[in-house]
């Protein structure tokens, strides 16, 4: 793999507060997941990726060049920032036009790229709205197309997922894997791993500032489906249906509430008690108010991989 | 495409001239900058009914008038415009799109100080003309009226450059620069202008009267402990610290790292 990022020894805090700790990464072509729970550290990496912090100790290079001031390389990377900030008296073509422009583009040649930006992320017929007026998720959408109108060769995505709706989401997924399959460097950020497994297999998890696995994410989802999982059911008759689940080879216990309302169940086959859950539901017609499941999210699966 | 710098800074002035006659900010200074012209229309106004003194507006203008401009408006402007610069980059975590783009930051800089700068000087110098008219109504076809005029418009884009530079250098250097440039110019201008010696000469509205062409004793509010500043040293005291404050503000711009987030 010829890297096209280099992180060697890369630190960096805030005062007292740690944002990355002696990371030493490689990233080369194709797409890479950068998985972490709500403040791993993982806009901080892709903040000093993109030139817009320093590091504090140790190095990055993109295409072997160091990235803070250096303007040039922008010409070959695309960001696409975490904060839902925009230009609020632009309207969506100007913001993308003052960037095409600043991008180098001659006038003619920069309506063409915004206009295929535009279209990309669709917001050609919003275009002449102030952004403003725009939603959350047509917000993030803008900053999408601010980050790819150039086509560059490194795309760095922060959370760009975040408040797009499920259509656009699933196109905009589209999108990146179209970006990877032509060879070019993606890394996208996430805190959801559902939505990092559709888009590649090669994924770094990041936690409390220091890069705590890297590779397939299949070797990850392994180790974490092979983890007990935890699943809240609250419903009006609790004690009839954990009667119908104890007999089941995959239900491990099952604790009630002091609500009488709830039980907890733990389980290590995750899907088959899904499926079994439905299927009792169907037959018997037990009312169920809610179904959640505290270990599904990343933190939880951080604490258990931390604790193997 | 190799895009010169001029090009780069052309571009983001005329973005963020247009873009910045939109902001509510402006819209409020566009106000404020009309009051000193209403006041003068009243004053003409009430001249021209018999209510007041003949010549009570052009009294009216060379006392009140110099000091809500020179002493009030435009240092106000320039702070707002200038220490906004940076700031409202940071404010609304937008100065990721300038500083991703193939663009040397001093041309993102000056590019948005220049935009800052017209729009001030815009405000300025058409509330000052309109106010000039009305308070010379009545001399409006002598030539040391247009003369005077020239040199008023003329101090007020040099005192607005000069300000505006220190605001902007002030801005790119730390997030909460208003309070200190409030405190620079309510305080430090106001009082210092006033103390004996040459500690006056480290104000800039020293340098600023010192163009001014109503005579001391005829304009109120000019009272010198030393006398005025030759012209021409005053304009090159404003140009060279002007340029000097911009040289600094781009300094800092280029070196900086700017935190946008809650961790900052």
């Amino acid at each position: 793999m010829t890297a096209v990022l280099q992180a060697e020894k890369l630190s960096k805090w805030y005062g007292n507060i740690l944002g990355i700790s002696d990371i030493n990464l490689e990233i080369g072509s194709g797409i890479t997941g950068l998985l972490g729970p709500n403040g791993a550290g993982k806009s901080t990496f892709l903040k000093i990726a993109a030139g817009q912090l320093k590091p504090k100790i140790g190095s990055l290079t993109i295409f072997g060049e160091e990235i803070f001031g250096n303007h040039r390389l922008f010409r070959r990377i695309g960001f696409c920032p975490e904060h839902d900030s925009a230009y609020m008296e632009m309207s969506g073509w100007e913001f993308i036009m003052l960037l095409s422009r600043l991008h180098g583009f001659a006038r003619n040649r920069a309506e063409e790229i915004s206009e295929k930006a535009l279209v990309t992320v669709g917001l050609l017929e919003s275009k002449d709205r102030e952004i403003k007026g725009y939603s959350f998720g047509m917000r993030q959408r803008l900053r999408l197309a601010s980050s790819i109108l150039h086509e560059p060769e490194m795309l760095m995505l922060d959370e760009p997922l975040r408040g797009v709706d499920p259509l656009w989401r699933i196109k905009i997924m589209q999108l990146i894997k179209d970006y990877g399959k032509q060879g070019r460097t993606v890394i996208i950020s996430s805190h959801i791993l559902p939505e990092i497994e559709t888009m590649t297999s090669e994924i770094v998890l990041i936690h409390q500032g220091k890069i705590f696995a890297k590779g397939d994410i299949h070797r990850i989802r392994g180790l974490i489906d092979s983890h007990p999982h935890q699943v809240s059911i609250r419903c009006r008759e609790p004690r009839q249906l954990a009667q119908k689940l104890i007999d089941s080879d995959f239900v491990l216990s099952i604790d009630f509430g002091m609500d009488g309302h709830s039980l907890t169940v733990r389980t290590n086959q995750r899907d088959l008690f899904f499926t079994a859950l439905i299927r009792l539901i169907a037959e018997t017609g037990l009312k169920i108010d809610e179904i959640t499941s505290p270990d599904d999210n990343l933190q939880a699966v951080f604490d258990y991989l931390i604790g193997k | 495409m190799n895009m010169k710098k001029q090009n780069a800074m052309r571009i983001i002035f005329a973005s963020f001239f247009k873009s910045g006659f939109k902001a509510k900010r402006t819209r409020a200074f566009i106000l404020l900058s009309l009051i000193p012209v209403v006041l003068m229309l009243i004053m003409r106004i009430m001249e021209t009914a018999g209510s007041l003194a003949a010549n009570a507006s052009a009294d009216f203008f060379a006392k009140v008038m110099l000091i809500l401009y020179f002493q009030l408006l435009i240092p106000v402007l320039a702070l707002f415009f200038g220490s906004t610069i940076v700031n409202d980059e940071l404010d609304n975590k937008t100065l990721v799109y300038l500083t991703t783009v193939p663009v040397r930051r001093r041309s993102i800089l000056l590019g948005k100080y220049l935009a800052a700068f017209l729009q001030a000087a815009l405000l300025v110098g058409c509330g000052f003309l309109l106010s000039f008219l009305a308070a010379s109504l009545t001399r409006l076809d002598e030539a040391a009226a247009w003369e005077e005029l020239a040199v008023f418009l003329g101090t007020s884009l040099l005192a607005l450059f000069c300000y505006s530079a220190l605001f902007t250098a002030a801005g790119a250097f730390m997030k909460k620069s208003i309070l200190i440039g409030l405190f620079f110019v309510f305080g430090w201008e106001s009082v210092v202008q006033y103390f004996p010696g040459v500690t006056q000469k480290f104000t800039i509205i020293h340098w600023v009267k010192s163009l001014l062409p109503v005579p001391p004793g005829e304009g109120g509010f000019l009272i010198f402990q030393l006398q005025p500043s030759p012209a021409l040293e005053s304009v090159a005291m404003l140009l060279g610290a002007g340029l000097l404050f911009l040289f600094l503000a781009v300094f800092i711009f280029q070196r900086k790292e700017y935190i946008l987030s809650d961790n900052a």
